[in-house]
């Protein structure tokens, strides 16, 4: 079993502050949500990515869930690995005490969800998420009845487990990789499987509790630095590109090999750039305020 | 053992960008000055009661510009209201109580210019202590902003709201210094700011800047012998990708040259004043942009 939040005498170590709920992991009495992924069955098809795209229509450059793939070892002895991720629905999650606008909050089964209606697109959560799970929806997206400029995010599809199916990403999964389910209930695959495999969460120091465990993780694919230090040229140069040609609406980006201050103003004249469509959807829903 | 190497990922954006440093930067500034306009009101030294009011109004409109750029930079910027709102206020979350200083503070220094300008010591004694409060408390927020986030690790120290007051002071008293000089163009000769006052402050700054490199030298010693996290971002954001801002602009031209010039003997030249003055007021926005768009980059990466 997952190690739960309690010291030896079994006092419990709440850390749920603001509109969370305590945290339930091994709770007797209560659900708590959690995905097993194991690792070893993982072959990289990306079904989950089109899956969850499929599911909530999440527009080009952001992703609720993705797969992370890198290479071991060295010609001939090679091997490819795989790392879907997604947001870990923390037992305490750092992105709920930070909303503002009590725009995220953590459902007491676990989930960790997001008001559209709520946020006002500040993306204090996506600063505060130690695992990059959150994304802002873009400007620019398909559908325009659809939420644009506010914090989107994976919800474990409560809407489909609350009707006794599975999350999109599990359903679809040819390698039976992902697992989910109650870890509270010790006859669910899930807490079976988390009692018998050894597991890993990705970066426990952080006391967040994650509710997603990987069973065969790999430190080189899971450590944060190395996703740095360890890109491949090739990889480094999409990203470069991604920024330059979508750029994001929150400013920030900064291209390697360029001028950081070229960026730094670059990311203000962008700014700048995107007011007056801002003030154009204030405009209009001052006018419907007024006239109906 | 042979090191994999990651051929794909998703990309993500840096949340925080542009508009953010420079709100940083103009919080800072302006609670400087308004540390400087409490001198001659709130601490008594009467020799700084005529440059009260040009501090204080320096700091009122440096804060007037912040609101723009905050709530633009919001996704849905007509929702900026949906901070104050009692069912919507957070009191765990560090915005929540900044977007009220935010409000509160401009508002309080209005009030202590009133007093000020019908010359009421008592009232403007007491709303300038109010005033002040609110001053810190606000740029002590910019720096609690980022802190909070244990998996920013660059951010993520207790050093971050004395770095953020120490170059807030010496930011708003280079930026006091220009505006002051400026200033005294218009002003009659009688009227006019002394040198040997303006000098004064400026020897204010210098401490600023002694104590602000100390508190840099521990913040380099924690990530650099600090944990993975802490030292890539010692390594390969602040001495690599953001090397100008944070050793060039922030350290060069904002703290070490206007250290030199103003302990120098001729550290009471007005030429020398002024350009430290204009250095600072800008090197300390190098540490705006390390600070928020550093922090956030290995991370965009994960």
């Amino acid at each position: 079993m997952a190690e739960t939040h309690n010291d030896e005498s079994g006092k419990r170590h709440h850390r749920d502050y603001g509109i969370q709920t305590p945290g339930t992991k091994g709770v007797p009495g209560t659900k708590r949500y959690a995905m097993a992924i194991d690792l070893r069955k993982c072959i990289g098809c990306m079904s989950c990515v089109v899956a969850c795209k499929a599911e909530f229509g999440t527009p080009l450059g952001v992703w609720r869930t993705w797969v992370k793939t890198a290479d071991k070892g060295a010609y001939p002895n090679t091997t490819r690995v795989f790392m879907p991720r997604l947001c870990n629905h923390c037992d305490y999650p750092i992105c709920v005490r930070n909303c503002p606008t009590q725009a995220t909050y953590k459902h007491e089964d676990g989930f960790v969800l997001q008001r559209y209606n709520r946020c006002i697109g500040c993306r204090t959560c996506i600063v505060a998420c130690p695992y990059n799970a959150r994304h802002l929806i873009p400007l620019k997206r398909t559908d325009g009845n659809l939420p644009t400029l506010v914090v989107d995010k994976c919800t474990f599809c409560i809407h489909r487990v609350k009707k006794g199916l599975l999350p999109s990403c599990v359903q679809t999964c040819v390698g039976g990789a992902r697992i989910f389910g109650d870890m509270n209930d010790p006859d669910s695959e899930v807490a079976k499987l988390l009692a018998k495999e050894k597991v890993t969460v990705l970066k426990p120091s952080l006391g967040t509790e994650p509710a997603v465990f990987y069973i065969g993780g790999d430190f080189e694919i899971m450590s944060e630095n190395k996703s740095y230090t360890n890109r491949t040229t090739q990889l480094k140069e999409e990203f470069n590109t991604f920024k330059r040609k979508h750029p994001g609406d929150a400013f920030g980006d900064i291209v390697e090999g360029e001028s950081t201050m070229y960026w730094v103003k670059k990311n203000m004249v962008d700014f700048v750039a995107e007011i007056p469509h801002k003030a154009g959807e204030v405009g209009k829903i001052i006018k419907k305020l007024i006239f109906g | 053992m042979d090191e994999s190497v990651i051929i794909s990922n998703a990309f993500h954006h840096a949340p925080w960008g542009t508009p953010i440093t420079i709100y940083f930067w103009l919080v800072g500034a302006s609670a400087g000055s308004f540390v400087i306009s409490s001198f001659g009101w709130v601490f008594g030294i009467k020799r700084y009661k005529p440059l009260a009011l040009t501090a204080s109004f320096m700091a009122i409109f440096l804060l007037m510009i912040v609101p723009v750029l905050l709530i633009w930079d919001l996704g849905q910027p007509w929702r900026f209201f949906y901070l104050m709102l009692p069912g919507y206020w957070h009191s765990t979350a560090p915005m929540s109580w900044g977007s009220i200083l935010i409000l509160s503070y401009p508002v309080s220094m209005m009030v202590y210019c009133v007093f000020v300008i019908k010359g009421n010591v008592t009232w403007a004694r007491a709303t300038g202590i109010l005033a002040i409060v609110l001053a810190l408390s606000t740029h002590w927020y910019t720096g609690v902003v980022m802190e909070l986030n244990p998996g920013r690790y660059i951010n993520h120290t207790a050093l971050a709201p004395l770095l953020f007051l120490t170059g807030a002071f010496i930011s708003g008293i280079g930026g006091l210094l220009l505006v002051l000089w400026i200033q005294n163009f218009f002003l009659s000769a009688e009227k006019r700011i002394s040198w040997t006052l303006m000098s004064e402050m400026a020897q204010y700054m210098m401490y600023g800047i002694v104590f602000d490199i100390f508190l840099l030298w521990l913040e380099f010693m924690q990530t650099l012998y600090g944990n993975d996290g802490e030292y890539m971002g010692h390594a390969e954001v602040l001495m690599n990708l953001f090397s100008f801002p944070y050793i060039w602009l922030e350290m060069v031209i904002g703290l070490l040259i206007p250290l030199l010039l103003l302990v120098s003997p001729i550290k009471h030249n007005k030429v020398v004043i002024l350009a430290a003055s204009a250095m600072v007021a800008f090197g300390v926005y190098g540490m705006r942009i390390w600070w928020v768009m550093g922090g956030q980059f290995i991370q965009t990466f994960y």
